[in-house]
């Protein structure tokens, strides 16, 4: 009953830590001579079905107002808590992914405050013995050299009701929807340096959330929100007083809140003629959107004692090691890992792996960490286009297929102002439809007019079936060898001829350009192009312009 | 809805079709003549016939029962004697309302409390002080003794006879206090075995439901419905738990509940008579009964073993640090918010803080005993007191808890195997429930009020289950004493050994009988 208490020494005020730099001093030339120290708070909205403590959905954003609420959400008297261990799962993935120590004990606390958006009066939160302890993120992405972060901890809490007021008829509303929804407050160590350093860790994190479903990490609805610890200080001086800017709600405000805290905290120590005695005074700030400045919120002095208390309904909440290890080792893969592989395995460019997870990070997260049924995403769809076997027998080339998909399916899904999600091609279609270019049974200027013309009108059809509807096939430049086999490899002009209608469609430019026809017999070679460009309009594509050009040269030689 | 006035509708439209159970029928004849007089009850419900008396009896069928008014009900207010909740019917039944009504209980009503549960007299009541109904042949008539608090309506109803059994709480002697002053069965049964859901919560890692009646049977019968595992109470024992318990307790039974005919015999129990629980301020007028209660019990067999509990000293102040802590974490959803009193700022006022609206509706809501323990348990809570308040609490409270483990013969089974017997240990403890009889109204409770919890206090901080029975009158009054007010003993037994401390408290029930 009282076990867990035994963690509650640490006075939740006094967190004041012994600084030991782990990050090697690197100069800024935005600020020369000055360390710039950030930590980070993210408060991430479990992507789960139900609330963390009661049987009412979660809400999505625009839903009618105070339409899922319970008695417990909204504080009634005699109501009591239930922990939701679905939104305890989809936490200790997090954790998992961020490497942390999980105890088999943790346990929850009230923090009071008297507020419109917590009914109750208290919110239930882990300050004294969280869920998770001691993790790690490695930031490695293209642009930034490679750094770690270290996480505190990671812990379970409510989120609040959303309170407006309207000052015109000065009345407040009230919208419950989102009482009681489970959060995960992540808490980094102070081991960021700068605000590119605060965004790409924001980012990487973002990308775990998703990864192993746990949230949909999305800033712009407010399912992640920062809370941003910044200090300065003169290079050799001991860290400076840290400024806490509240609720960012984008990566670009994080980066911007940073930079002008930095400008206006080294303003008040540059002023100052006494380096030992002058101070930052210990603030908690909020940012203005539209002036991008941080302003003051309160000052240490008007902290609120948030008097936490041991929540003595919900006890002690023990986890088993078969249950951690089972959720380790049904953890879905982690962002450094899908890079590495997509990198090492398949040797794809920086450049195509980024395109890759960047369609991935606006995927669907799914409601309890549920697996997406189908079609789950650009790197999977990647992955089976590259290891299914393609049509001829050979597996295809991981270079043309991730060509194909991020030139071709994401450019004309973008062009539609689709995402990959609305992508109806199969992966079956897709590949066939590679393999169809691959072999030259269509050119690649029909096999894009094709994926055009899927992306219009999904079919069940096979790609094959889909391109002879629409004559697509190539236009041989060769005869159809005796045995009626199309001929795949090609060996020299002059082993074979050429097919009738291609034949045709050549002899027809030619006598429909004679003035051109002529001019490049006497010579001019460079009106041969326009021979060339007749011919490819009326085959629509179908015809392969080397091809082409050596035919209607060798047609203008021959008839010499 | 005037009590007066829902009898004189019943009487006026009850269809001659409609059977009332004769008990119903009688005890809305009493509150109708009586709660003018003892303001036990706060609401009563029209009475619900049982519309098939062919239909098989159910376990509590035609029983009315009463529910202290801070345990939720669908169809009647529940105020918890406070102004903030004066309007609020909550629109769902609380599990303990829902199984009562599964085992054919007539709901007749809610009785008084005192706020939140929060007072020992049943005198901090919106609706006013319960008078308790018994009667004393030598005492002034005009001076009204209190029923004792909290649950001090429940005691009075089923001591006037307006009910059969009440429900009640206790959080740190709200049922058993009563219970003793009224001179009733009360019992607080081990923490977790109840369902909570529905029960308003004063201190939730204290509160229990309390079950009371004119005897044990009835008592049992109540406790038997109640006492099921509900998934809606996150502190509800496991059934696991429950099952150790009951098979552990039933075998030790066995060595000693062996009726010989019709006189009880109780050898080989062996009851623990804790000496700090017979402070200085207990009145001799109860020091004689409960001795000569212990005796009647050694003669039927029982060794009587002198035991200490030497944290009790410390248990009352670690008592009022949690549960003030608690208590105040709980009272602040009452906001005027979504539900309850909501006191409107006059024109003009500041509207920019949340917390001075607040104000306005908790100031005007809660009676100066809530608003005291609010303002103790907000200060046991701050940062700079939390280490030496709350968590010194905490520590003592696990003193208290460890000292029962260290007298008692059997473990508590949620913490340690059945197996770890203590072959010295005693069954059951026996000690005074109340330092004195009923105060009168008119004395004023000063520190007083707060020694007598001593005796009730440290059950509640261990979870353990306790049961208040009356001293039968046989062995209460000498002729020469000028009080003949009812004495309560109280029964206190290891976690989950409930049954076992209803059936001492059955054969104190019948310790008169012996006597003469």
């Amino acid at each position: 009953m009282l076990g867990h208490l035994r963690q509650c020494r640490a006075n939740p005020l006094c967190t004041r830590r012994l600084f030991h730099d782990i990050r090697a001093y690197k100069a800024d030339k935005r600020w020369p001579g000055w360390q710039v120290v950030i930590g980070i708070e993210t408060h991430a909205q479990i992507k789960s079905r139900h609330k963390l403590f009661s049987d009412s959905l979660t809400s999505d954003l625009g839903e009618p107002p105070n339409r899922h609420v319970s008695l417990f959400d909204a504080a009634f008297p005699g109501t009591l808590p239930r922990l939701n261990q679905k939104s305890v799962d989809l936490a200790l993935r997090t954790a998992l992914a961020l490497q942390c120590d999980i105890p088999s004990q943790s346990s929850f606390d009230r923090k009071h405050y008297f507020y419109s958006d917590l009914p109750a009066g208290y919110q239930i939160t882990q300050q004294y013995a969280p869920l998770a302890l001691n993790g790690r993120l490695t930031i490695d992405v293209p642009n930034i050299p490679s750094f770690a972060v270290r996480i505190k901890q990671v812990q379970l809490e409510q989120d609040t009701a959303k309170s407006t007021f309207d000052p015109r008829t000065r009345t407040a509303s009230i919208d419950l929807n989102r009482a009681g929804t489970g959060l995960m407050e992540i808490v980094s160590e102070p081991d960021l340096r700068s605000p590119e350093e605060a965004g790409a860790y924001v980012r990487m994190l973002q990308a775990v959330l998703r990864a192993v479903g746990s949230s949909d990490g999305n800033m712009e609805q407010g399912s992640l929100r920062c809370d941003v610890n910044v200090s300065v200080n003169r290079i050799g001086r001991p860290p400076g007083t840290r400024c806490e800017i509240k609720n960012l709600n984008s990566v670009r405000f994080i980066m911007a809140a940073i930079i002008h805290e930095v400008t206006r905290q080294r303003a008040i120590l540059d002023s100052a003629s006494d380096l030992e005695t002058v101070g930052v005074p210990q603030e908690t700030r909020g940012f203005d959107e539209h002036r991008f400045e941080t302003y003051k919120l309160r000052s240490k002095e008007d902290a609120p004692d948030y008097r936490y208390m041991p929540d003595p309904n919900l006890g002690v909440l023990r986890l088993t090691q078969d249950r951690i290890s089972q959720l380790r080792g049904t953890l879905p893969e982690l962002p450094w890992d899908t890079r590495k592989r997509l990198r090492g395995n398949y040797g794809l460019s920086e450049r195509d792996v980024e395109v890759l997870l960047n369609v991935d990070s606006v995927r669907e997260v799914k409601l309890d960490g549920e697996e997406v049924e189908g079609n789950s995403g650009a790197v999977a769809y990647f992955d089976r286009l590259c290891n299914e076997q393609g049509t001829n027998g050979r597996s295809r080339d991981p270079k043309v297929v991730v060509n194909w998909m991020t030139h071709e399916l994401l450019g004309q899904l973008s062009a539609r102002k689709q995402s990959f999600a609305d992508n109806q091609i199969s992966v079956q279609q897709m590949g066939e439809l590679i393999d169809l270019v691959q072999s030259k049974v269509i050119t690649g200027t029909s096999g894009k007019l094709l994926l055009r013309h899927m992306l219009a009108n999904p079919s069940p059809l096979r790609t094959q079936q889909i391109a002879e509807n629409l004559q697509l096939t190539a236009l041989s430049p060769f005869f159809p060898s005796s045995t009626g086999a199309r001929s795949t490899s090609p060996t020299s002009l002059q082993d074979t001829k050429p097919s009738p209608e291609l034949y045709g469609l050549c002899l027809d430019a030619i006598n429909a350009l004679p003035s051109e026809a002529a001019a490049v017999k006497n010579g001019n070679k460079n009106v041969l192009n326009k021979i060339v460009g007749r011919v490819m309009k009326e085959s629509r594509g179908r015809a392969d312009a080397k091809s082409v050009k050596a035919l209607v040269e060798e047609l203008l030689s021959v008839n010499e | 809805m005037r009590v007066t006035r829902t009898w004189a509708k019943i009487q006026r439209n009850a269809p001659l079709h409609r059977k009332l159970s004769t008990e119903s029928h009688q005890c809305r004849r009493v509150i109708a003549e009586r709660n003018a007089t003892v303001n036990a009850f706060v609401y009563t419900a029209e009475a619900v016939p049982t519309t098939n008396t062919a239909a098989p009896a159910l376990p509590l069928s035609g029983r009315p029962i009463a529910i202290k008014d801070n345990i939720c009900t669908k169809d009647m207010p529940t105020t918890c004697s406070s102004n903030m909740l004066k309007e609020f019917k909550p629109p769902y039944d609380a599990t303990v309302v829902r199984l009562l009504r599964i085992a054919g209980a007539d709901i007749i009503g809610k009785t008084n409390c005192d706020e939140f549960g929060m007072g020992s007299m049943n005198i901090h009541s919106v609706h006013g002080p319960v008078i308790n109904p018994c009667h004393s042949t030598r005492s002034s008539p005009n001076s009204p003794r209190s029923a004792g608090g909290s649950s001090g309506g429940s005691a009075a109803a089923v001591g006037a006879g307006m009910c059969n059994a009440a429900l009640a709480t206790d959080t740190g002697g709200s049922t058993r206090l009563p219970a003793s002053y009224c001179g009733v069965v009360g019992l607080k049964p081990s923490y977790g075995l109840i369902s909570r859901w529905g029960v308003v919560s004063f201190a939730d890692s204290l509160d229990c439901v309390g079950v009371m009646a004119a005897n044990v049977a009835d008592t049992r019968r109540v406790f038997d419905v109640l006492n099921v595992h509900d998934q809606k109470d996150p502190t509800a024992s496991s059934p696991e738990s429950r099952q150790e318990a009951s098979k552990m307790n039933t075998a030790r039974r066995r060595k000693w509940d062996i009726a010989t005919g019709s006189r009880p015999s109780l050898n080989g129990l062996r009851i623990g008579i804790p000496q700090e629980y017979f402070p200085l301020e207990l009145s001799p007028t109860i020091l004689q009964p409960i001795r000569r209660t212990i005796a009647s019990l050694r003669s039927l067999g029982a060794t009587i073993v002198p035991v200490s509990l030497p944290s009790t000293s410390y248990a009352l102040s670690a008592y009022y640090v949690l549960a003030s802590a608690e208590a105040s974490s709980n009272m602040a959803r009452y906001d005027g918010v979504q539900y309850g009193l909501h006191v409107r700022p006059p024109p003009g006022a500041d509207l920019t803080k949340t917390s001075d609206l607040y104000a306005r509706s908790r100031s005007a809501g809660f009676g100066p005993e809530v608003q005291k323990r609010i303002l103790l348990g907000t200060y046991a809570l701050t940062a700079d007191a939390f280490d030496n308040y709350f968590l010194q609490a905490q520590r003592v409270r696990q003193l208290v808890k460890d000292d029962f483990d260290r007298i008692f013969h059997l473990p508590d089974v949620t913490h340690v195997p059945a197996s770890n017997v203590r072959e010295d240990g005693v069954d059951i403890l026996v000690h005074p429930s109340a330092i004195r009889t009923a105060p009168a109204l008119s004395e004023q409770s000063g520190l007083d009020a707060y020694v007598q919890d001593v005796l009730t206090v440290p059950a509640s901080l261990a979870g353990l289950p306790a049961l208040s029975v009356p001293v039968p009158k046989a062995l209460r009054v000498e002729e020469t004493e000028e009080d003949d007010w009812p004495v309560g003993v109280s029964v206190v037994g290891q976690w989950g050994c409930d049954e076992t401390v209803l059936r001492v408290g059955e054969v104190i029930e019948g310790l008169g009988e012996d006597v003469h």
